[in-house]
């Protein structure tokens, strides 16, 4: 991850799922709070950008569909001007939304999803696995893993080749980053939830159920899985803001796909024609406000599920 | 500081160290190719006598373990970190070392700024929790939480060097001039250091604020301030003595762990600029896949952050006995 993850206080206790107590009520208090409601109407504006961006700015423009002048400053007919091979500005950063913010979903499932099984194995097994765990979760929480994800990135695709294979509609090229991200960034997660599940193991239920002859993965999966929830949630929702700022990065260092762009592989394109020095700004203020929205967006909605679940921080900023 | 404390934040250093360069190793010998192909520059129709004397050359017809692997602890102890693909094979340390410094410039200066400003900011705003600075403060701090420091930078670039002139636009000092005096050095070199600087600093002070800001609301709901408020001291006195200097606490091994992100930040914002430092060595060698040098700018930035770490470790030790088990 690029930015340090916001402090949510990892030995606060989370709220246990009580009945009643389920996604739609938490959704209803995120409404009513304005920092959930904004975040919630930027991604969703996003959202329906990612999902249908043909319908706004018709297909991908390529080099050789491209009609405007190079490097063109924004008109009636290039709102946000055009890049150096005459494609629209506007055109790229629309479709650009669906490859940042793709690429971030499936990097927050990996490392949420790891984050989690290791987590609750590390707490509920506990012993020398648990010892072990951590030990490795502290090397990445030290590590420069930024530089550890521009290295393996590099050398995975010289290992895989550099075709242009497509798995699920992207470019294998983008899938080593989505693993790369996810295999830097799942240890924090891990911590987090293997500190909750070190409080819940110690709870009458974990107990009780062990005695009636529970085994130790029902016990995982029905018993802890469904206390940590919230707290998965409300770290893939802040995850997902680092993912999205470690692939833009990433991208902008020069790892980015020019067939697949994200906002970051526009922001580098923008940086490698020199458009800050050059003065044209409309290369690079689009793609950058849009990353800025989005990371902001999921900040401000962590924050707000850290206000609902979080009971320490009930009537609390 | 006991004994135990000591050895085992230093075993924990080492061991972490030992980590590092074990997994330098390994995302080596990852690599496609052989290395001797790599080493004779890829070219076709090498007669196998050649490939062969090339292997024994560097030591790889030996087994990878523990033979290569011993020479390759044994150099790395001795600071031999190969020689890059790209500069023309100069040794890896040597191009290393004559980048460390601007980027130790940079950041060093960047990460004091930032702290300075971002602890005050930070305390203040957590102090007058509601009042307009920390309202203001903390939407700021947000959406430069939210902005990747390169593109901060190029915003500044655009603003202050294309737009209004004010600074130069790359590098670190004016190409092609030659200085009449050290104090003229000097001062093109702040002309060029001015917007990097300026954008690690406000990158940063954010982060900074809003973990002051936080541990400030934590100290205030202790108990002893409380007292402090009962036995009557007045507000400068309760944050002065009793406040502020719990809650820098936390904030030592917070700045230490965010090294490794500002290490991010740092090779983003030297491409931005062409500042001549290890960001910019990094860009450079990952688009020539000069792996010796990338490998090197790891195994450098890896350890210089776990030392830092354990320094930090040692200082809370020192100011916080509640630790020292």
């Amino acid at each position: 991850m690029i930015a340090p993850p916001l402090p949510i206080a990892e030995e606060v206790p989370f709220q246990a799922a009580r009945p009643g107590a389920g996604a739609a009520h938490v959704f209803r208090q995120l409404l009513r709070r304005p920092n959930g409601l904004v975040g919630l109407a930027i991604l969703a504006v996003f959202t329906v950008l990612a999902i249908a961006p043909e319908l706004f700015v018709g297909p991908l423009e390529t080099a050789v569909t491209a009609t405007g002048p190079r490097l063109g400053p924004p008109s009636a007919e290039f709102p946000f001007g055009t890049d150096e091979v005459g494609r629209s500005v506007l055109n790229l950063t629309v479709h650009a939304t669906r490859i940042s913010m793709v690429i971030g979903l499936l990097a927050t499932i990996i490392t949420v999803g790891v984050g989690a099984v290791l987590g609750i194995l590390s707490g509920y097994v506990g012993g020398r696995f648990d010892s072990t765990m951590m030990r490795i979760a502290d090397f990445f929480l030290v590590m420069p893993t930024f530089v550890l994800a521009i290295i393996l990135t590099a050398i995975i695709r010289d290992v895989l080749g550099t075709g242009s294979k497509e798995i699920l509609g992207m470019r294998l090229s983008l899938l080593v980053i989505v693993v790369v991200i996810g295999l830097t960034s799942w240890s924090s997660t891990a911590r987090i939830i293997r500190s909750q599940v070190l409080s819940l193991r110690e709870r009458a239920f974990v107990d009780r159920a062990r005695v009636v002859g529970a085994s130790a993965g029902y016990i995982m999966r029905r018993h802890l899985l469904p206390n940590v929830m919230n707290l998965i949630v409300a770290n893939a929702v802040l995850t997902f803001a680092g993912a999205v700022l470690t692939e833009t990065t990433l991208s902008f260092v020069g790892l980015g796909d020019p067939f697949q762009p994200s906002w970051g592989q526009l922001l580098d394109a923008a940086r490698s024609v020199g458009a800050p020095g050059l003065g044209k700004w409309w290369y690079f203020v689009p793609a950058g406000t849009a990353v800025v929205l989005v990371v902001f967006a999921f900040t401000l909605l962590g924050n707000a599920l850290d206000e609902i679940l979080n009971p320490r921080r009930r009537g609390r900023s | 500081m006991g004994i135990r404390f000591l050895t085992r934040r230093l075993g924990g250093a080492v061991l972490t160290i030992v980590m590092i360069v074990l997994l330098n190793f390994v995302l080596f010998r990852m690599m496609p190719g052989s290395p001797e192909r790599i080493l004779l520059g890829r070219v076709p129709g090498v007669p196998p006598a050649v490939v062969e004397a090339t292997k024994i050359r560097w030591g790889l017809d030996k087994p990878l373990f523990p033979d290569q692997f011993v020479a390759y602890l044994a150099a790395t102890a001795k600071g031999d970190l190969g020689f890059s693909y790209g500069e023309r094979g100069r040794p890896v340390a040597d191009v290393l070392l004559q980048k460390l410094g601007p980027t130790l410039l940079l950041f060093g200066l960047g990460e004091l700024i930032a702290i300075v400003i971002g602890l005050a900011l930070g305390a203040y705003s957590g102090w007058r929790r509601g009042g307009i600075v920390d309202h203001v403060g903390n939407a700021v701090s947000l959406v430069l939480y939210a902005t990747p420091y390169f593109l901060l930078g190029m915003g500044l670039l655009l603003l202050f060097a294309t737009g209004l002139g004010w600074f130069p636009t790359f590098g670190m000092t004016e190409l092609g001039v030659t200085h009449a005096s050290f104090i003229d050095l000097l001062i093109d070199i702040g002309r060029h250091l001015f917007l990097p600087l300026a954008t690690v600093s406000l990158g940063l002070v954010g982060q900074y604020a809003i973990l002051m800001r936080s541990s400030v609301i934590e100290t205030m709901t202790e108990d002893y301030i409380t007292t402090a408020n009962a036995k009557g001291l007045t507000d400068g006195r309760i944050l002065r003595a009793h406040a502020l200097p719990n809650a820098l606490l936390p904030t030592v091994s917070l700045v230490a762990i965010n090294l490794g992100y500002v290490v991010a930040g740092a090779i983003t914002v030297e491409v931005v600029f062409n500042w001549p430092g290890l960001g910019t060595l990094t860009v450079e060698a990952l688009e020539a896949r000069d792996y010796p040098v990338l490998q090197g700018v790891f195994l450098l930035l890896s350890i210089t952050i776990v030392v830092a770490n354990l320094i930090a470790d040692l200082v809370y030790g020192m100011l916080d006995p509640r630790v020292r088990t």
